[in-house]
């Protein structure tokens, strides 16, 4: 079955149905992607940063957007006993002083990411992190499974 | 295999006539600007002799980005509304765009995205600038990241056979992609820009955007600020994951170039932050 290709922008956070295909590219930014295995709906939230600090601009933080993302499958009847997350991206650059704050970005948006699923109870099954490539993601929402590309190689990640 | 590509670049370079062009009419628009005994008479002139450049020029004149709030229907309206060096900012975004929007393979980049990433670019650079009090840099940084991957558009083709062999480099040299670039293939697209802004006859800081922005520490001194200051709005872009490519982040941010622009770390982050707002404001043009 073709699946119909949703590119999700950076700081933009969207869910979709079985038939859509989320895409979206990461460097340092962190891709949540959430499923419900049992209504086959799952969604995607691009952050750049880890914490809002006041700001309203919600997608684009990991404090911010991922408890949005789960409000809205919520909303569409999805149940948290049936969601689980995957992640990608939070990648550094090759070479960097590490005394830029630049430079940590991408760890501290991985680490905030565990975090934030963690309390609000959400599996994370699994993680294609770190590092200094550039990722483009492909969530299938037929059957929740992300496909990872990097550095001209493809991994598939199937568990839901 | 690799002398071969090497030697196939050598050619390509010493020949020039496999390198993109542009029209002739942008070098002497930029080197008319650039002259400060400039007759804005002339340059309007010269603009007029081509009726599809007056028209994306106008077209532009009066996009999101650049508009004044006043319609402009005439290039001599837009110079006096806009002033000489952004209507030059405008003859190179519009005569460049061809060549930059393809798809870049060989770095995994579809058509557009190289573009997008340019623009995004060039509006932090000039943002960067205009922030730390530098509006004299503006146009150069903003024209200098429009067209500072230009290189990878003729290096493309030979990356997309040597991929594999240039990541094995960066992992056991430790080194940056474009270090592993010059290494397979004796030359990296910093050094295919350069040759190509020759063929184009731009002036000297341009060159030296296009040819250091990746490596600021070796610019001429008289344009390191300006190469700091689109090196450093090229990584937060990039970081950003806006026209990332196969290379990734397999690069390197320059510490003295951060300082050179006096950018604080906070800012930085700040400006990292902003780039959705830009590439929004970059797809309008």
């Amino acid at each position: 079955m073709a699946n119909e290709l949703v590119n999700v922008g950076v700081a933009q956070l969207k869910i979709g149905t079985s038939e859509q295909m989320l895409r979206t590219i990461l460097g340092s930014c962190v891709g949540i992607c959430i499923y419900d295995r049992n209504k086959k709906i799952g969604g995607m939230a691009h952050i750049l940063l880890p914490e809002a600090s006041g700001s309203s601009q919600i997608e684009k933080y990991a404090d911010t957007a991922i408890p949005a993302l789960i409000n809205l499958l919520l909303k569409q009847g999805c149940t948290k006993e049936f969601m689980s997350a995957k992640i990608a991206g939070g990648a550094s650059m090759f070479k960097f002083k590490i005394s830029t704050a630049l430079g940590q970005i991408g760890e501290r948006n991985i680490e905030v990411t565990k975090d934030i699923l963690k309390k609000a109870g959400i599996a994370l099954l699994c993680e294609d992190t770190g590092g200094s490539t550039g990722r483009v993601i492909d969530f299938f929402l037929n059957d929740g499974h992300l496909k990872v590309k990097a550095g001209g190689v493809e991994q598939n990640y199937y568990k839901v | 295999m690799q002398e071969q590509i090497k030697q196939r670049l050598e050619n390509i370079i010493s020949t020039m006539t496999q390198l993109p062009s542009i029209p002739d009419v942008v070098s002497r628009i930029i080197n008319m600007v650039n002259d400060p005994n400039v007759d804005f008479k002339a340059v309007a002139e010269e603009i007029a002799k081509d009726q599809s450049l007056t028209t994306n020029i106008l077209k532009l004149c009066n996009s999101a980005y650049f508009s004044k709030g006043k319609e402009i229907v005439s290039v001599d309206r837009a110079i006096v509304t806009l002033g000489l060096k952004e209507i030059k900012d405008i003859v190179v975004l519009v005569t460049c765009r061809n060549v930059l929007d393809k798809p870049i393979l060989g770095y995994d980049l579809a058509a557009g995205e190289m573009w997008t990433h340019n623009l995004t670019v060039a509006i932090l650079a000039k943002k960067m600038a205009m922030d730390i009090k530098r509006k004299d840099l503006a146009d150069i940084v903003f024209t200098g990241g429009i067209i500072h991957d230009v290189g990878k558009t003729v290096l493309a083709l030979y990356v997309a056979n040597t991929f594999k062999d240039i990541m094995k480099v960066t992992q056991e040299k430790a080194v940056t992609f474009i270090d592993a670039e010059k290494d397979v293939m004796g030359f990296n697209h910093q050094d295919i820009g350069l040759k190509i802004l020759e063929k184009w006859k731009f002036p000297d800081s341009l060159k030296a955007v296009v040819a250091y922005h990746h490596n600021p520490e070796n610019s001429p001194k008289e344009f390191y600020k300006a190469v700091s200051i689109v090196h450093v709005a090229n990584i937060i872009t990039l970081m950003a994951g806006v026209g990332i490519g196969g290379d990734g982040l397999y690069h390197a941010l320059n510490p003295d170039a951060v300082k050179e622009t006096g950018i604080s770390d906070a800012d930085l982050e700040k400006y990292y932050s902003i780039v959705p707002e830009i590439v929004k404001q970059a797809k309008q043009i």
